[in-house]
């Protein structure tokens, strides 16, 4: 089923706030909202670029570990289709496969969580759970816009919600 | 004056590299060495969890063969426990290791390697990856990453997700698979044999051109280790140990992988933390020895499955006894994927598989286990000590990119040799030497359990530690 939205949250579920982009992925999809599908994993790897090219937006949810201290909200472009892609990839380099190898690049954002702690461990720190918080709040914001503007252009909205 | 390049870091492979190339006064290489200089440790604190948690923990040193750590921890699990697992869930293990060969194997040949030999050595790195094989070849580049696709949904349908998946445990595993997954898998034969016979038509192709690569990417003389059944056929979770050497003769063949250290020794070398294992017998570093793909086809006399069969006759016609060129480790490995696809189709007749009787049941009775299981990359050891309840005292890891260590430092020199002079550091060189390695399919988040991406950088150093020539490619 292709949804309107796809939420991924990727990171290493041992290393701490590394998870917490999962974590809110998983958030996510304790909502059961209508046209939503998530996805969380460790890696962003190649096969994962045909559910993207199904999606009608993405939103990449990942902790950030060189960036300042709030939670941002960025629109994502494909990346040029001159970046080279090893056993995993970044948001932009998916995005491409999906244009190249699949033919559609849905809208994409990209999600990014002040982190604290990337030892290794199963806790998130304060600052992370407070950005998983304000991530979620993102998320629905988002998802609010983009279903009204897909609804706007005449998308069926079909509970696809487990 | 003897002089050292660095390559640092090497591109395309999981994990943090450099290589260092020495020469000699008449500026002619000598030796080379392929460092790993990023540590995680897993060995270390894992000590004190109990052996139980083993394969839920131990997956997670890496997101592209988690299955192979996470089969290979329930053995030394099952090992600790003393019991045979049930025949369904042995059956279910191997499912999911083939499609662990299938995914991870269609991702280095398709997405890693092929852009090199297809689109040439020496096209521009910016254009020599798997989106200038797109903009050459779209059909193979999304043909690639759906036959990953079928692996790893091979891998989800038993293991509930793709990646790190807590499926096998000590004595078995948790769940069947479904009729509806037998019938998904079904579904996905025709176009996994398209793909596959598409990648070894191209690939044969590729050879004609790339005669010179046969003969100078790692084509030496080697040990060869790798699993195999009673028959000597190809193994690729059960089975024991066969050394072969290049001459294609055995010379230990069923040996005990709960028995690997009295027959295989780790050398600790103090510019890597990837350390060099070897065939004990002949000593460090003479006890060299190859595992992955090109090792497992060179080790066993048949496949086991009729296509498969007639391939591995006409790769052992490219070598005298035993196929020494690594660059051939991407046929063997379209070898072991079109193996992987007719065992899972073999598979899907045998009803077992339903079965729910999935796990034996016992208590801590021996204090030391070891589980031996083949990742894609090469033979893979998991070695637990515990106490009395079952907290692991000591663990040991045993992966294929450091058993490949010695080989790869032999394949990286062989390429130098070949275009390094003085104090050039030519671009074809930085390219084939990339290459080199890349055959490997090395991951580094195996074998130090880190992971990272990055550019390639050459450094001449004297051994005073002086740089002479310094050369950075950022990709």
């Amino acid at each position: 089923m292709s949804p309107m939205l796809l939420v991924i949250g990727y990171g290493n579920s041992l290393r701490n706030d590394d998870s917490v982009g999962r974590r809110v992925a998983e958030a996510i999809a304790a909502l059961g909202l209508a046209e939503v599908q998530t996805l969380s994993c460790d890696l962003l790897t190649p096969e994962l670029a045909d559910q993207l090219s199904r999606s009608k937006a993405v939103i990449f949810v990942d902790a950030a570990v060189d960036a300042p201290s709030d939670v941002l909200l960025r629109p994502l472009q494909a990346a040029q289709s001159s970046q080279v892609m090893a056993h995993a990839a970044d948001p932009r380099t998916m995005l491409a496969l999906a244009r190249d190898v699949f033919g559609h690049v849905p809208q994409a954002w990209w999600l990014t969580i002040p982190v604290a702690d990337l030892g290794i461990g199963e806790q998130l720190s304060t600052l992370a759970q407070a950005g998983m918080r304000e991530a979620i709040q993102r998320i629905l914001r988002l998802y609010e816009t983009v279903m009204t503007k897909l609804s706007l252009r005449g998308h069926s909205l079909i509970n696809t919600a487990a | 004056m003897a002089k050292r390049i660095i390559i640092d870091p090497v591109t395309r492979i999981e994990g943090h590299a450099k290589i260092s190339i020495f020469i000699d006064d008449a500026g002619n290489v000598s030796d080379a060495e392929f460092h790993v200089v990023e540590f995680r440790g897993f060995e270390k604190f894992c000590e004190g969890r109990p052996f139980s948690e083993m394969p839920g923990i131990t997956p997670r040193i890496c997101g592209i063969c988690p299955v192979s750590h996470l089969l290979a921890s329930a053995k030394a699990g099952d090992a600790i426990m003393a019991v045979n697992i049930p025949p369904a869930a042995e059956k279910l293990r191997r499912l999911m290791n083939l499609g662990q060969f299938i995914q991870s194997h269609a991702l280095s040949f398709f997405h890693l390697s092929a852009p090199d030999f297809l689109l040439g050595w020496d096209t521009p790195p910016t254009e020599r990856n798997v989106f200038g094989l797109i903009a050459t070849n779209r059909d193979l580049a999304r043909a690639g990453i759906r036959l990953r696709q079928f692996g790893q949904e091979i891998i989800e349908l038993l293991g509930g997700k793709k990646i790190h998946p807590a499926w096998a445990v000590p004595g078995g595993v948790r769940s069947p698979l479904t009729e509806a997954g037998r019938e998904k898998i079904r579904g996905w034969l025709p176009e996994a044999y398209a793909t596959t016979k598409t990648a070894f038509d191209l690939f044969k192709k590729t050879l004609e051109s790339h005669k010179k690569e046969m003969q100078i990417f790692g084509n030496f003389p080697s040990l060869f280790l790798g699993l195999v059944d009673a028959e000597g056929n190809w193994e690729h979770h059960g089975g024991k140990l066969r050394f072969t050497d290049s001459s294609g003769n055995i010379i230990a063949d069923q040996l005990d992988p709960q028995k690997y250290f009295e027959y295989i020794g780790e050398a600790v070398q103090t510019t890597s933390y990837l350390k060099s294992p070897f065939y004990t017998p002949l000593g460090f570093p003479e006890g060299m020895y190859r595992v992955g793909p090109l090792a497992r086809l060179n080790v066993a006399e048949r496949m086991g499955t009729p296509k498969a069969d007639e391939e591995l006759k006409k790769f052992k016609k490219m070598g005298h006894g035993a196929v020494t060129s690594s660059f051939l480790y991407h046929y063997a490995r379209l070898i072991e994927i079109l193996a992987s696809i007719e065992r899972v189709e073999g598979y899907l007749e045998d009803s077992e598989l339903l079965s729910d009787e999935l796990r034996a049941d016992a208590g801590i009775n021996s204090l030391r286990g070891v589980g031996v299981s083949e990742a894609p990359r090469g033979t893979l050891f998991h070695d637990y000590t515990v106490d009395r309840d079952g907290l692991l005292k000591k663990v040991n890891l045993i992966v294929a990119t450091g058993q490949n260590n010695l080989a790869m430092n032999r394949t990286v020199a062989q390429i130098a040799r070949h275009y390094v002079r003085g104090t050039d550091v030519p671009e074809p060189l930085l390219n084939r030497i990339e290459h080199g390695i890349r055959c490997y399919d090395p991951c580094l988040s195996c074998s130090t359990h880190a992971v990272g991406q990055m550019p390639l950088e050459v450094r001449l150093i004297a051994p005073d530690g002086r740089v002479v020539r310094e050369v950075a490619r950022r990709i």
